[in-house]
C-alpha cells in the first residue's frame, strides 16, 4: 500500500510488517497474528470503543487460556505476574485515563505494554522512547521543512507523532520511560489526556486533531529513576499506576526464563537443551543475592544490578551463546558461572567483591552439600572472578 | 426408604463417568458429599452447621434460633470455657476467652506459659447461640469440644509456631503467644486445592472465593438450603483432605470427643434429641466416624483425664486484625465479614440476639419470641438448585457504591494522597469495569479496593497508610475490644481502682498524660508508687515516665506519666493469672530473678534495690540480701565485679543515710565480698579473659569496703598478700598493681612518677604506654588519692607520646571514658580543673606543678620552727618512736638560722616607731 508522507491515514501494519522472518523481533501483532484473529473471530463480549477484543478476551490473550475457559485452541501465557495487575490495567484503558506501569528494571513492564497495545489496537508500534533529549515535537507534531518551503504549512507537510497518529486512528499509543524526559515534555501529553485533542496553531484550517474513541496512552517508568523528572502532580492525577513487582515467586520465575528463552532459542535457530537442574542454579542463586541485598546496608554492599527476572534472561542468553558459539555446543554450569559473573561485576571493587563473598561464603558451602551442577558453577565462577579482579 | 438426593447422586455419577479421564476415586467422592449431606439429615439430633466469621452463618443462626427454640444447645468450644460467657457481657466485642496456665504438671516446663484462645465476635452464629442460650430461660447451654488442656496433650511436638511478623500493627498482637482456637474452621485443607479454587473463581485470597461463592448465595437462603450446602462444602474438603495428616486425626478425635459428651449428656438429662441443637463447624457436621451420632449405641470414645496443671481462665480483648493475624486470614475480611452482618440484619429487619447490657452494640428493645414453628416436612433436594445455577448476587448496590467512593477520596486526602472527585468517578468507573471483566455483576468490597488502589495509588505512599489499607478501614475498620470492669481479674481492677485519683479515663485507647503533684495533692504518692511498680512489670510503653525517676534516696515532688493501659489490657490481665495485687507479682517477680538458676550476685542486688524501691518489706529485701550473699560466695568469675561494686556503694549509702546500723546481711555481704575478692585477686591479675576494668571494679571494692571489713573482723594482711601474690603481665594490669601497691604505701608516689617517666623515656617501650595510663585511668576508682596523678600521667602522655602511637589509642581512651562515665569523667574533670590555668592568658605564664614540685618540696619540708619545734628537737625520744613505727627513716635538721628568728622580727625590733604608733592607736 502507497501512503504520501506525511498521510494521516493509519497506517495498516499487518499488510505493511514485511514477512516475521525478516524481522529480528516481530512486534507482538505480528508475532501472534493467528492467536488475535482467532480470538477476534470467538469473541462474543462487549468491546468498548473501537477495541478489537473485549477486556476479557484481551485478559485472555496476556494470561493465556485454561482447560476451564472451554477453548478450541490453547492461548499460551505471554505475561508472568499477578492477575489483578492486567485486569486493573485493562480496566484502565477502557477509562477515561491513561496507564502508567512503574516497576524495577527489567519486571516486564514494556512487554506488558506491547501485549495490552497489541491485543487492544493490533498495533504496538505507535511509541514514543522518552529521553533526555525528547522533545515536544515528538509527542505532538514537527514540520517536513522542505515541503514547508515548497507548500507552505499544510497538514500534507505536518509530521504527527506516533501518539498524534494514536490519537486519529483511535489506539493505543505508547510512550516509553516517561521520566527520562524532561518535566515540559512530560507536561504536553497532560493537555492531550484531558482534553484529547491536539491543536495546530500554524494552520488556519482543520487545525485541531481530534482523539478518536479508543486512543488512550500506556506509560512506562522505572522505579529506579525516581527524581530524575519527577512527574507534575497534574499529569500524574490523568494516570492511574500500576507498580509492577520485581517477580519472587520461584516458579513463575522459572517460567517467565523459560518461555523467553525457548523464543531466543528459536529466533537463533540454536538446539540446545536447557538441564532443568542448571535453571536452578541459575534461580537459587539470583534468589541468594536478591536477599543479600535487601539485607545491605549501604549501596556499596549492593550489587548495581536490581536482578530482575530479565537479568536472569540475560545471564541465560549469554551463557547459551557464548556455549554455541566458542563452546562445545552443550550448556555448562562453568559457562552459566562465567555469564553471571560477567552480566553482573559492573563496578569494580564493590560488586567483584560482593560475588566473591557469594561465591566463597554460598557457593562453595552449597557445592559441599549438594554437590551436582554447583560443583560446575564454583569453579566457573573463581575462573571469571579471577579473570576480573 | 429412598434418599431425596438420589436425582442428585445419578447426576454427579453421571458428571465422574463424562470426566472418565479424571482420577479413579471422583465417583466416590463424588457420591460420597451426598451420602454426606444425606447422613446428616437421618442425625435424630439436629445439626447446624456453621462457618467461621460468616454472616451468612450467623444470619441463618438467628433465623433457626427463633423458628425452633430449642431447649438443649450443644456448642463446639472447649468445655471447660463455659463459665467464662457470661461475662461477654461486661465487655465490649471482640474479645477473646482465654485459659492460662504457668505451672505446668504433665507438660514440658519449658513450654510456659501454656495460652488458649478462642475469640468471639458479634457477626459470628456462636455468638448468636450464647446469646440466646444465655438470655432465654430454661435453655441450656453445653460445650462439648476438648477442653483447653488437651488442646496441649493432643498438640503435636512439631506443631507450627506462628511467626513474629516484624512489622505487624500494634493490633495484630493482641493475642499475644496464644494457641488460637475457632469454631466452623471451614477451608481446604491443602494448598493446591485453595490455589485451584482461586484461581478458577478469578479471586485473589479464600474470604473472597467463600464471600463470592458461598456467603451471598447463602446469605438468604431458607434453612434447609443452608443446612445442605454447608455440610457439601464441608464435606467436600473432608474427603479432599490427605489422609493421614495429625490435623485430620485430631479433628476425628474431637467429634468422637464432642458426640461422647453429648449422648452423655442425653443420658444424664434425658432431654428430647427433637428440643436439642449441635452447632459445629461444617467440617465436622459432614463426620462419619462411627463414634459420630446420638443413637446410644454409638461407641464411646475414652477420654484421657487432664493433666494436673492449673489453668486459669479470663477475657482478654481482641481485635478484628488481631483474629485476621492469628488465623491467617486476608487482612479486612473480618471486618468486612462484620460490615455484611451489619447490612444484612437491617435489610432483612431481623432481630439479633444479644447479651442484655452487652458494651457497644445498639440498644435493643427486648421482644419476646413468636412461638416456635413445628417442622416436620420431608427434605428436599437444594443442592441441585445451589450446583447448577450460577452464583446468585444481589444487584448493584449503587447508591453503596457511590458513598465508598466518596468516602475513599475524603479519607485519601485526609492521609496526604492529592485526590479529588475526579477520582471518586474513576473509582466508581473502574468498579464496575473490574467487576464486570471478573463476571460479577456488581462489585464486591474487594473490586472496590482494587479499583481505589489503581485510581488513587500513584507512584509514593505520602503517609502512614496506603490507599488498600485505607479501604480496610473504610469497610467497617478495625474493630477493637475491651473487656469490661466487672470481668476483669482482681488484680487489673485493683490497678483501675488504684489510678483513679489521677481522674483520667483510662479505658481509651489512646496515650494519656498524667500530671502528679506529689506535694500538692499527697494522695498521688500511692498513684506514683503503683505506677513505679506497673513500669517494672508491664512492656516499655505501657506506662512511660515523663519526668521523674526512681532511684534509692530519691523523692519527688512531681512526676508525669504518659500511660497507655487502654492498648495493653492483655498484659494487666495476664498480670492477674499471676497473683491478687500487684505487690504480690512483683514479689514473685524479683524472687524469680533472684533464684533464676543464671542469677548472680549483680542480679540480686538488683532485686534488693528493687524491693527497697518498689516494696517497704525488710523481710523480702533481707531474704534476697541473704541470696545476694549466697551467690557471691559461689561465684567463680569476676565478670560482674563493676555491677556489684556499683550496687553495693549505693545500697550502703542508703543505709547509712537511713538506718542507724547495717542490715546483717550488707555486713555479711562486705566481709564475704573482702574476703572473696581478695581470693580471687591474684588469679584475676594474670588471666587473659578477665578485663581491666573488673580488676579495678575488685581492688575498689578492697579498698573502698576495707575500713567497713575491718571493723567486722577481716583482716588486712589477706589483702596485702594477696596483692603480694600477684603478678601480672599485661601493661594496663601492671599499672593497676602498681596503684594498688601505692595504696598499700608500698610504693611510694615519687617512684611511681619515676617509673611512668623511664617508660615514657624509653624508647623500646614508649608503645606500651597508652596501656599503662589505661591502667591508671582504671585505678581511679580503687584509689582516689591517685588522682593527680593520673591528670599528671594522662597530661605527660599527651606532651610527650610521638602520634603513630598516641592517635591509635585516644578512641579507647574516649570510649572507655564514654562507657563509664558516671564513675570516671567528674573525678577527672575535677581535678584537671584544678590543675590547668581557667584562662587563655594564664597559660603563657603557667607551668605544670609537676615541673616546678622540686624547689616547693624543699620549702615545704622544712620543719616549722618556733616554741614546738624546739621542744621536739629538745626531746626527740618520741618523735623517733612514732616514726619508727611509722617506718618513715629522717634525720634531724639543724636549724640554723633559727636563732635570730625570722626576717620580720628583726626589721621590727630595728624600727619600732610603727609598731609603737599602731599600739598607741588602739589603745594598746
Amino acid at each position: 500500500m502507497f501512503s504520501s508522507p506525511g498521510s494521516v491515514s493509519l497506517p495498516d501494519h499487518v499488510e505493511e510488517n514485511p514477512p516475521m522472518s525478516d524481522m529480528l523481533r516481530a512486534p507482538a501483532e505480528a508475532k501472534y497474528a493467528d492467536e488475535l484473529d482467532w480470538l477476534e473471530s470467538i469473541d462474543d463480549g462487549p468491546k468498548p470503543f473501537s477495541w478489537r477484543l473485549s477486556p476479557k478476551m484481551v485478559r485472555l490473550f496476556i494470561l493465556g487460556s485454561e482447560r476451564a475457559d472451554g477453548l478450541d485452541r490453547e492461548i499460551a501465557q505471554k505475561w508472568f505476574g499477578d492477575r489483578s495487575f492486567v485486569e486493573r490495567a485493562v480496566v484502565t484503558l477502557a477509562s477515561d485515563r491513561g496507564l502508567l506501569l512503574i516497576g524495577d528494571p527489567g519486571t516486564g513492564k514494556s512487554w506488558l505494554a506491547e501485549l495490552l497495545a497489541a491485543a487492544i489496537s493490533r498495533n504496538s508500534t505507535l511509541v514514543v522512547q522518552g529521553t533526555a533529549g525528547t522533545t515536544e515535537d515528538h509527542i505532538k507534531y514537527s514540520w517536513n521543512v522542505s515541503m514547508v518551503i515548497a507548500k507552505g504549512q499544510s497538514r500534507a507537510s505536518m509530521i504527527p507523532s506516533p501518539i498524534m497518529t494514536a490519537m486519529e486512528g483511535g489506539v493505543i499509543g505508547r510512550f516509553e520511560e516517561l521520566t527520562r524526559s524532561t518535566s515540559d515534555v512530560q507536561d504536553a501529553l497532560i493537555s492531550i489526556l484531558s482534553e484529547k485533542y491536539v491543536s495546530i496553531p500554524e494552520l488556519d484550517e482543520d487545525n485541531i486533531v481530534f482523539a478518536k474513541p479508543g486512543f488512550s496512552i500506556i506509560a512506562t517508568a522505572n522505579s529506579r529513576d525516581r527524581g530524575v523528572n519527577d512527574l507534575s502532580s497534574a499529569l500524574k492525577r490523568r494516570f492511574n499506576f500500576i507498580r509492577i513487582p520485581v517477580v519472587t515467586n520461584r516458579k513463575s520465575e522459572a517460567e517467565i526464563v523459560r518461555f523467553r528463552t525457548e523464543e531466543l532459542l528459536r529466533r537463533h535457530n540454536i538446539e540446545l537443551e536447557v538441564p532443568p537442574s542448571l535453571l536452578d542454579v541459575l534461580l537459587q542463586s539470583f534468589a541468594d543475592l536478591r536477599a543479600a541485598s535487601a539485607a545491605a546496608t549501604s549501596d556499596d554492599e549492593r550489587l548495581e544490578s536490581a536482578l530482575s527476572t530479565a537479568e536472569q534472561i540475560g545471564v541465560l542468553e549469554d551463557a547459551i551463546l557464548h556455549s554455541t558459539f566458542f563452546g562445545s555446543r552443550e550448556l555448562t554450569a562453568e559457562a552459566l558461572a562465567g555469564s553471571l559473573v560477567g552480566s553482573l561485576a559492573r563496578r569494580s571493587p564493590e560488586d567483584l567483591a560482593i560475588l566473591n563473598k557469594y561465591w566463597h561464603g554460598v557457593v562453595e558451602p552449597r557445592s559441599q552439600d549438594d554437590g551436582g551442577e554447583w560443583n560446575g558453577f564454583l569453579e566457573g565462577g573463581r575462573q571469571a572472578i579471577a579473570t576480573l579482579s | 426408604m429412598t434418599s431425596p438426593f438420589a436425582g442428585l447422586r445419578a447426576q454427579l455419577l453421571g458428571a465422574a463417568e463424562a470426566l472418565a479421564t479424571g482420577p479413579a476415586a471422583l465417583p466416590e467422592i463424588l457420591s460420597g458429599i451426598v451420602d454426606d449431606v444425606d447422613h446428616m439429615f437421618r442425625e435424630p439430633l439436629e445439626i447446624f452447621p456453621v462457618c467461621h466469621h460468616s454472616p451468612a452463618s450467623a444470619l441463618a443462626m438467628v433465623r433457626r434460633l427463633r423458628e425452633k427454640q430449642p431447649k438443649v444447645i450443644y456448642l463446639e468450644l472447649c468445655e471447660d470455657l463455659g463459665p467464662l460467657l457470661t461475662e461477654l457481657r461486661n465487655c465490649r466485642l471482640p474479645v477473646a476467652l482465654q485459659a492460662f496456665a504457668s505451672e505446668l504438671e504433665g507438660f514440658a516446663k519449658e513450654e510456659a506459659p501454656l495460652s488458649v484462645i478462642a475469640p468471639i465476635t458479634e457477626a459470628s452464629a456462636e455468638y448468636q447461640a450464647i446469646a440466646y442460650a444465655l438470655e432465654t430461660p430454661g435453655v441450656e447451654l453445653v460445650l462439648v469440644d476438648r477442653s483447653t488442656d488437651h488442646v496441649f496433650q493432643w498438640q503435636s511436638a512439631e506443631a507450627p509456631v506462628p511467626e513474629d511478623d516484624a512489622d505487624a500493627e500494634p493490633e495484630d498482637d493482641l493475642h499475644g503467644d496464644a494457641v488460637g482456637v475457632e469454631i466452623g474452621d471451614l477451608r481446604p485443607r491443602f494448598a493446591e486445592l485453595e490455589e485451584h479454587l482461586l484461581h478458577h473463581g478469578r479471586v485473589r485470597h479464600w474470604s473472597e472465593w467463600w464471600d463470592q461463592y458461598v456467603e451471598q448465595p447463602l446469605a438468604h437462603a431458607d434453612h434447609d438450603t443452608y443446612r445442605q450446602v454447608m455440610v457439601l462444602i464441608g464435606s467436600l474438603f473432608r474427603r479432599l483432605t490427605p489422609a493421614g495428616t495429625r490435623r485430620l486425626a485430631t479433628d476425628e478425635d474431637r467429634e468422637r470427643y464432642m458426640w461422647t459428651r453429648i449422648r452423655e449428656h442425653l443420658a444424664a438429662g434425658g432431654a428430647d434429641r427433637a428440643e436439642c441443637l449441635y452447632i459445629c463447624g461444617a467440617f465436622h457436621a459432614a463426620s462419619r466416624v462411627p463414634e459420630a451420632g446420638s443413637e446410644p449405641s454409638a461407641p464411646d470414645f475414652e477420654i484421657t483425664p487432664r493433666t494436673a496443671t492449673t489453668w486459669l481462665y479470663g477475657l482478654i480483648p481482641s481485635s478484628h486484625s488481631a483474629i485476621e493475624a492469628q488465623f491467617g486470614l486476608a487482612p479486612g475480611s473480618v471486618s468486612i465479614a462484620a460490615a455484611t452482618w451489619q447490612k444484612s440484619i437491617t435489610r432483612s429487619r431481623l432481630t439479633p440476639f444479644a447479651l442484655e447490657g452487652q458494651k457497644g452494640g445498639k440498644k435493643r428493645v427486648r421482644k419476646s419470641l413468636p412461638a416456635p414453628v413445628t417442622g416436620g416436612e420431608p427434605v428436599v433436594d437444594q443442592l441441585t438448585g445451589y450446583l447448577t445455577g450460577p452464583a446468585a448476587l444481589g444487584g448493584l448496590d449503587e447508591e453503596e457504591l457511590r458513598g465508598w467512593c466518596v468516602d475513599i477520596v475524603r479519607l485519601a486526602r485526609r492521609n496526604g494522597y492529592l485526590a479529588s472527585t475526579a477520582d471518586a468517578i474513576a473509582v466508581f468507573e473502574t468498579s464496575i469495569l473490574l467487576a464486570g471483566m471478573r463476571g460479577r455483576a456488581r462489585p464486591t468490597p474487594y473490586d472496590f479496593q482494587d479499583a481505589a488502589v489503581t485510581c488513587i495509588e500513584k507512584d509514593a505512599v505520602p503517609g502512614r497508610r496506603d490507599v488498600s489499607r485505607l479501604c480496610e478501614i473504610l469497610l467497617g475498620g478495625d474493630r477493637i475490644g475491651q473487656v469490661g470492669y466487672a470481668a476483669l481479674p482482681p488484680l487489673a481492677r485493683e490497678v483501675y481502682d488504684r489510678l483513679a485519683p489521677l481522674g483520667l479515663n483510662l479505658e481509651y485507647r489512646t496515650i494519656q498524660r498524667a500530671l502528679l503533684d506529689i506535694a500538692a495533692r499527697p494522695e498521688l504518692a500511692a498513684c506514683s508508687q503503683l505506677l513505679w511498680m506497673l513500669r517494672y512489670l508491664l512492656p516499655d510503653n505501657a506506662v512511660r515516665p515523663i519526668m521523674g525517676s526512681r532511684r534509692l534516696g530519691e523523692k519527688h515532688i512531681q512526676e508525669s506519666w504518659d500511660l497507655d493501659l487502654g492498648r495493653h489490657q492483655r498484659t494487666i490481665i495476664e498480670l492477674g493469672y499471676e497473683g491478687v495485687t500487684v505487690e504480690q507479682v512483683l514479689e514473685q517477680r524479683l524472687r524469680r530473678a533472684a533464684w533464676d538458676p543464671k542469677a548472680t550476685a549483680a542480679t540480686a542486688l538488683k532485686a534488693v534495690e528493687h524491693s527497697l524501691l518498689f516494696l517497704s518489706s525488710p523481710r523480702l529485701t533481707d531474704e534476697l540480701g541473704g541470696r545476694a550473699v549466697e551467690l557471691l560466695a559461689a561465684e567463680r568469675g569476676v565478670d560482674e565485679a563493676p555491677a556489684v561494686l556499683r550496687r553495693i556503694r549505693r545500697l550502703l549509702a542508703h543505709y547509712r543515710s537511713t538506718t542507724p546500723a547495717l542490715p546483717a546481711w550488707c555486713e555479711r555481704f562486705v566481709t564475704a565480698g573482702y574476703a572473696h575478692y581478695c581470693t580471687l585477686l591474684p588469679t584475676a591479675f594474670v588471666e587473659e579473659e578477665t578485663g581491666v576494668r573488673q580488676v579495678g571494679a575488685m581492688l575498689g571494692f578492697l579498698f573502698s569496703m576495707e575500713s567497713l571489713a575491718l571493723s567486722l573482723g577481716c583482716d588486712r594482711t589477706q589483702l596485702e598478700l594477696a596483692v603480694r601474690q600477684c603478678h601480672p603481665e599485661s601493661a594496663a594490669k601492671i599499672a593497676l598493681l602498681w596503684a594498688a601497691r601505692h595504696q598499700l604505701g608500698v610504693l611510694p608516689l615519687a617512684e611511681l612518677r619515676e617509673r611512668v617517666d623511664e617508660l615514657l623515656g624509653n624508647p623500646l617501650v614508649v608503645p606500651a604506654v597508652p596501656q599503662y595510663v589505661s591502667g591508671f585511668v582504671q585505678a581511679l576508682e580503687a584509689v582516689p588519692r591517685l588522682v593527680p596523678f593520673v591528670v599528671e600521667t594522662l597530661s605527660k602522655a599527651f606532651a610527650r607520646l610521638p602520634d603513630p602511637v598516641l592517635l591509635p589509642w585516644l578512641p579507647v581512651l574516649i570510649t572507655t571514658l564514654k562507657s563509664q562515665a558516671a564513675e570516671l569523667v567528674p573525678v577527672l574533670t575535677r581535678e584537671a580543673g584544678r590543675t590547668f590555668p581557667g584562662s587563655l592568658a594564664a597559660l603563657d605564664t603557667w607551668t605544670a606543678p609537676w615541673t616546678a614540685r622540686p624547689k616547693s618540696a624543699v620549702a615545704t619540708s622544712r620543719p616549722s620552727s618556733g616554741a614546738a619545734g624546739v621542744l621536739l628537737a629538745e626531746h626527740p625520744a618520741t618523735t623517733e618512736a612514732v616514726a619508727a613505727l611509722l617506718r618513715c627513716a629522717g634525720e634531724w635538721s639543724v636549724a640554723g638560722g633559727d636563732a635570730e628568728g625570722p626576717a620580720p622580727v628583726g626589721l621590727l625590733t630595728e624600727h619600732p616607731e610603727t609598731a609603737e604608733a599602731v599600739a598607741a592607736l588602739i589603745g594598746g
